[in-house]
């Protein structure tokens, strides 16, 4: 089976200074992918590489199989494989559109009836638990995990393969944490969609990852099934860091 | 939105400015609706004080001043008025696309915007007028020079701050059209400040205008200025001060009540003000 996500080779460079240093990863298609690193290790610029927000300097990311250019056809083209979660859902909404015109731009992107659309979005609302008012309303008149959803159901909307999210629990309380991690989880589930999921908390990766890479400046140092690697650190770095967790989340 | 308009009103610097930009709408309309020719020449009637054939007086040539200094109004608020948004929309479309796109188009720009101020104003104005004489569409061309940069440099940063948000970012991620993310999701963010900034020019623009048209670079006579008005006011003023007191006066209400009134809009546009007002609302 072809890997949902399938980086090659990547190096990564701000100026003089390296980032990603020939980095090779394969995301298997239908898990939950965790990658985790302490900060500053490139998390965030790996999953901007892979999102096409970011240029490599050398190698190669394909998502389910295929490779991407840059023009408005080919991030078209993407656009329907990857969507991204945010970490502040609220800035993630364009603040003088009211929601349903942000949901209406995707019909314009796929090129679908706009009826067609809101039927599918009327689904995708209910199972987020929003109400339909919330089209009528700008991004600040709505909660900070109506915000969320909102955000959710407009990635969703694009019908993608991959999920891609970045610290998606990061500033929530725990509760809060575990209902979007089993959201996503659900989601994962029901619509084939394989999740890949970018953070420093290591209960978080715990708590529904599959699989785990372990982020060490630019490099993958350690790979493998999640609870393996949690019960059977090999590399001295992933020891390191599940000792110093959970003192550190 | 609407009510926050009639926030206005309930500012006592609002109303003031009101009041004033009204009486200076009304002098400027004035000459339109009496119909009184502002280059009739009377010359036993020169230098009158005010009356109720002149209501402001006369000239030294015996023209009447309200019909003179109503066209001088209409003039400097129709040259203010489109300096102004010619200057704030080529600053905004310039300023935007260096921000967005970056690269040699921002060093570019960045370069023009940079040596266009570096002039000082006077400078530019004497160059321009040496090689193209002076006239009014000189003037306008000089003044857009003058007042494009800032609008332009606003646009940019604003551009630069918004491309990185994670709105924008979604907005890419999801293939729409680069021109629907500018026109739908940069400018509207961008437009108020920018709109702010046009207000607080105009009064700026005026006086400009008035300076240059006084120093001969502006304006040029027969067609009736502020400025013009103010320097034939200046040179009789040992026979008369009619002349000098309606125009000046003038000038000085049609600058203030703009920049009163601006002044009100930027702290109604205000985001933190404009939430607090929604949220009484
Ligand atoms: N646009 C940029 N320009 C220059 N350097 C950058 C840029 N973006 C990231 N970096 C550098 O790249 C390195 C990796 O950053 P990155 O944001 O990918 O880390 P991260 O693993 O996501 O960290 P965190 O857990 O704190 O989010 C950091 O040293 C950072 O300073
Ligand atoms: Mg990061």
């Amino acid at each position: 089976m072809t890997a949902a996500v399938s980086i090659s080779g990547v190096s990564i460079g701000f100026g003089p200074v390296t980032v990603i240093d020939d980095l090779s990863l394969d995301v298997p298609t239908g898990t939950t992918f965790g990658v985790v690193g302490e900060s500053g290790s490139g998390k965030t610029t790996l999953l901007r590489a892979a999102l096409g927000l970011q240029g490599v300097k050398r190698g190669e990311i394909r998502l389910m199989g295929e490779l991407f250019g840059g023009s408005l056809a080919e991030t078209r083209r993407r656009a329907r494989v990857i969507q991204p979660i945010f970490q502040d859902p609220a800035a993630a909404l364009s603040p003088r559109c009211r929601i349903g015109v942000l949901m209406d731009e995707v019909a314009k992107v796929l090129g679908e009836p706009r009826d067609s659309l809101r039927q599918r979005l009327d689904e995708i609302l209910r199972r987020l638990g929003l109400p339909r008012a919330i089209l009528d309303k700008y991004p600040h008149q709505i909660s900070g995990g109506q915000a969320r959803r909102a955000a959710i159901a407009r990635a969703l909307l694009m019908r993608p393969r991959i999920l891609a999210a970045d610290e998606p629990t990061a500033g929530l309380d725990v509760s809060v944490q575990g209902e979007l991690l089993n959201l996503l989880q659900e989601l994962r589930q029901t619509e084939d969609i394989t999740l890949l999921i970018i953070t420093h908390n290591l209960a978080v990766v715990r708590l529904i990852a599959d699989r785990v890479a372990v982020m060490q400046s630019g490099r993958i140092v350690e790979q493998g099934e999640a609870n393996a690697v949690f019960a059977r650190p090999h590399h001295a770095y992933t020891r390191e860091l599940l000792n110093s967790w959970p003192a550190t989340s | 939105m609407t009510a926050r308009w009639f926030r206005i009103l309930r500012d006592r610097n609002g109303r003031l400015g009101l009041l004033f930009m009204g009486l200076v709408l009304l002098l400027a309309l004035s000459g339109l609706i009496l119909g009184a020719d502002p280059n009739r020449i009377d010359i036993p009637q020169r230098l009158a004080a005010p009356s109720f054939a002149h209501w402001l007086g006369t000239d030294n040539l015996g023209r009447d001043l309200t019909a003179r200094i109503s066209a001088g109004t209409r003039s400097a608020l129709t040259l203010a008025l489109l300096i102004v948004a010619a200057s704030a929309f080529l600053g905004a479309v310039i300023g935007t696309a260096a921000g967005l796109f970056g690269r040699w188009l921002d060093w570019v720009v960045t370069a023009i915007f940079d040596t266009l101020s570096a002039f000082p104003a006077l400078i530019l104005a004497f160059s321009l007028v040496a090689l193209y004489g002076t006239g009014r569409q000189t003037f306008v061309i000089l003044a857009i020079l003058i007042f494009m940069p800032q609008f332009g440099r606003l646009a940019r940063s604003r551009a630069q701050a918004l491309r990185h948000q994670s709105f924008v970012e979604a907005e890419r991620l999801l293939g729409v059209h680069p021109l629907v993310i500018v026109l739908r999701h940069i400018l509207p963010n961008i437009a108020g400040p920018l709109i702010v900034l046009a207000g607080m020019n105009i009064p700026v623009v005026i006086t400009f205008e008035a300076g240059l048209s006084f120093l001969g670079l502006g304006v040029q006579p027969p067609a009736s200025s502020l400025g013009t008005l103010i320097k034939d006011g200046f040179i009789y003023m040992s026979e008369s001060w009619w002349p000098t007191i309606g125009a000046a006066g003038t000038l000085a209400f049609a600058t203030l009540g703009s920049t009163l009134l601006a002044e009100t809009f930027r702290d109604i546009l205000d985001p933190k003000s404009a939430t607090d007002a929604e949220g009484r609302a």
